[in-house]
């Protein structure tokens, strides 16, 4: 168990931007919130798994939605603790944690607020290693967790919960009632038991973010190779550096998609890649052959500063490192290149593990 | 308190279809499977409100979704039950009885089926008298009675509930969910109390229903006016006996709207009625002065066999009369007439009793 602050809450932020692969929403916000519930309740205990008895409850909390609104449309905190409740009430037995679901982007940091609004402990660990875009999309679907009872609410005070007979189901009502509640939802899901986490989630996982964030901090005010650094604390390996030229967006089926083309400098002057986007970054190509797909991640680094650039803040001339990360190795089995594997989301691939080709 | 057999279902049908004053969905279906489910289980017993004890917790069962398509995608039946006993799960309660929130139409018989298969009581109630396209068009929410906790079932298995800060949200909801399911679900929504009912609810709509339908079906073999014995029996007033000229339809913001013509004939010669609809009749006007609007009742009867017509089944050529049903008192307040008087659905005039204008 260790305790997490105001300080730790920003590391973690910064960390889980990178693991948020471009996407998973800009945790700025999230972290004003969980920051000022410490300030108001105190700091948070993060525990490991060991730490807690098998049938210990746990039930994960996050935001879903278009992060571009989050922005503009602050949650007011309460929607996040009725999701919660209404599980908890639905379920009818004593929760004993909460966590994120996703470590990558905003939901690093959301449960943070949840624990120290309700005083509950976190455990540290995700059901993604990273950001994705759907529900489904979590390691607990490959180990048969249902992401129902799924808990939703509103700023303005509505709840709505379902069971569904499949994750996939979860999805498609949950995206649908999202859109009415104003393209965001507070939403508590995936409870499991610590038994049932030990197998099926990626654990260490908001320790990492921590300390991705603290490496990208410090190597702003160090004069070391801020790309090199942090390259090095997430165990990720070097595919690029270029500028990016021409980016392409759409909006399509309720995703941010999209194409950024960049040109090679340095090391990779004279060629070109093409970085596919859908939320987050889901492929790499370089002179037009794939060469880092999901569930692998795909990190763009500021060359100059290390910082991770996200999907909305790609421009013109940009100098960026592209960086490719091991994903979980559950997301390496036929169960998990179906649920988030490149052909799974339209790139005509098989997917290869980004340290075989770069390793 | 009283049996309905087979042959009580297929009367409540018929005269369901003159209530539903063109729109709530062809009874036809949900009559097949409410007689099946009484030849079945046995005959459900129907209770008035005063045989009941005021604590006693009421669940009215409902369809959901596009008429059009429950036709076509027959609900299974299960969806209903699971529906209806998820709500009583989470209320931790059981229900003393059923009922129809909408006695015009296709809900009119879904109780009845629920009752049977559960082996429950039904009451001799609605909250319409008639149809209304929308949740929240209940006598129910002017009295301050929630639609929540309520509850969608799908055929697959999926059950959703919510809880919402007032029935328009529910609606919002709902409606969404209700086409993720497949533009039909089955809900149970808005317990109440038997006290509660007694206020609120419009007692003795399933009889009203019974009894314009037996007359239906006897003016079929004997020689009167059947149109004459069909308003008598349902209180009405004769508007117009005209023939169809024209019908223009239209698909808007989920709604079926549209306008049917009719040349006067017999006394009505030289002039003519334009009928409004949204799913249902809304209003009526002869020689461009609204003489009917909602929330009275528009049913538009086939001349030579007193048969209603539904808005779908409007046609060049159909002669018909038009009869205007005074509707129930409690939509003739402030709050009943903001709630589904004729401002609400874009028309823009204020509401007059139809027996003002015809009496």
């Amino acid at each position: 168990m260790r305790i997490i602050d105001e300080k730790n809450v920003e590391d973690l932020a910064l960390g889980a931007a990178v693991l948020g692969t471009g996407g998973g929403g800009d945790p700025y916000v999230g972290m004003l919130m969980a920051k000022q519930a410490i300030r108001d309740y105190g700091p948070i205990e993060l525990y490991d798994l060991d730490e807690f008895d098998d049938d210990d409850l746990v039930v994960p909390t996050a935001m879903m939605g278009a992060p571009t609104v989050m922005i503009e449309k602050l949650p007011n905190g309460d929607d996040f603790v009725h999701a919660f409740e209404a599980v908890s009430k639905y379920i009818g037995k004593p929760v004993k944690a909460t966590m994120t679901i996703e470590a990558g982007g905003l939901n690093s940091v959301v449960p943070i607020y949840v624990a120290a609004r309700l005083r509950l402990p976190m455990v540290d660990c995700d059901g993604m290693g990273r950001a994705f875009p759907e529900i489904q999309m979590v390691t607990h679907t490959i180990y048969g967790i249902s992401a129902t009872p799924f808990a939703m609410a509103d700023a303005n005070g509505n709840t709505v919960l379902m069971e569904t007979i499949n994750n996939r189901w979860t999805e498609t009502f949950a995206r649908s009632v999202t859109i009415d509640m104003g393209a965001m939802a507070s939403i508590a899901l995936y409870a499991a038991t610590v038994g049932q986490l030990k197998e099926a989630a990626i654990r260490g996982i908001v320790t990492k973010a921590e300390a991705i964030g603290k490496t990208i901090r410090l190597a702003r005010v160090q004069e070391e190779d801020p790309v090199k650094t942090v390259r090095e604390a997430v165990g990720g390996l070097l595919i690029f550096k270029g500028k990016i030229g021409d980016v392409e967006r759409r909006t399509e089926g309720g995703f941010a998609r999209g194409t950024a083309h960049i040109l090679g400098i340095d090391d990779y002057a004279g060629q070109e890649a093409r970085l596919h986007f859908q939320n987050e970054h889901l492929a790499f190509q370089v002179n037009g052959e794939y060469a880092v797909t999901t569930p692998d991640l795909i990190a763009l680094l500021d060359v100059d500063t290390g910082e991770p650039v996200t999907t909305e803040g790609m421009r013109y001339g940009f100098r960026v490192a592209v960086i490719g990360i091991p994903c979980s190795e559950k997301w390496r089995t036929p169960k998990g290149l179906e649920l988030v594997g490149p052909r799974y989301f339209g790139y005509d691939v098989d997917y290869v593990p980004v340290e075989e080709r770069y390793g | 308190m009283r049996l309905l057999h087979e042959e009580n279902v297929r009367d409540i049908a018929l005269g369901a279809a003159v209530l539903g004053t063109g729109g709530g969905g062809d009874p036809y279906i949900g009559m097949l499977m409410a007689c099946a489910a009484v030849r079945q289980y046995g005959p459900v017993t129907l209770y008035t409100l005063d045989e009941l004890a005021d604590d006693d917790l009421i669940i009215p069962s409902a369809g959901m979704g596009a008429p059009t398509v429950a036709v076509e995608k027959l609900p299974n039946g299960d969806d209903y039950v699971s529906a209806f006993q998820a709500l009583e799960r989470y209320l931790g309660r059981s229900a003393r009885a059923t009922m129809s929130i909408e006695a015009g139409g296709l809900n009119s018989v879904v109780p009845i089926y629920v009752a049977a298969r559960l082996r429950l009581p039904m009451v001799d109630c609605d909250g319409m008298g008639r149809a209304f396209p929308e949740i929240q068009m209940v006598t129910h929410t002017l009295y301050g009675i929630s639609a929540t906790p309520f509850t969608l079932a799908d055929v697959h298995g999926n059950v959703v509930l919510m809880e919402t800060i007032n029935n328009r949200w529910t609606e919002t909801f709902a409606r969404t969910i209700a086409v993720d399911m497949g533009a039909e679900a089955a809900t149970a929504m808005y317990p109440a109390t038997a006290g509660q009912l007694k206020e609120a609810a419009i007692s003795g709509t399933i009889t009203l229903a019974e009894t314009i339908g037996q007359t239906i079906r006897q003016a079929r073999s004997t020689e009167e006016n059947p149109v004459d014995t069909v308003r008598n029996a349902a209180g009405g007033f004769l508007i117009f006996n005209g023939k169809i000229t024209d019908v223009q339809r239209r698909t808007t913001g989920g709604f079926a709207r549209g306008d049917a013509r009719l040349e006067g004939i017999d006394d009505y010669r030289g002039q003519t009625l334009t009928l409004h609809f949204q799913n249902e009749h809304l209003a009526a006007r002869v020689d461009g002065v609204y003489k009917v609007t909602t929330p009275d009742l528009i049913a538009v009867l086939d001349i030579d066999t007193g048969e209603p017509i539904t808005t779908e089944a409007l046609r060049y050529g159909c002669r018909v009369a038009v009869i205007g049903i005074p509707c129930s008192g409690k939509w003739r307040t402030d709050e009943g007439l903001a709630l589904a008087g004729p401002r609400y659905f874009g028309y823009d005039v204020d509401y007059t009793p139809v027996e003002e204008v015809y009496e």
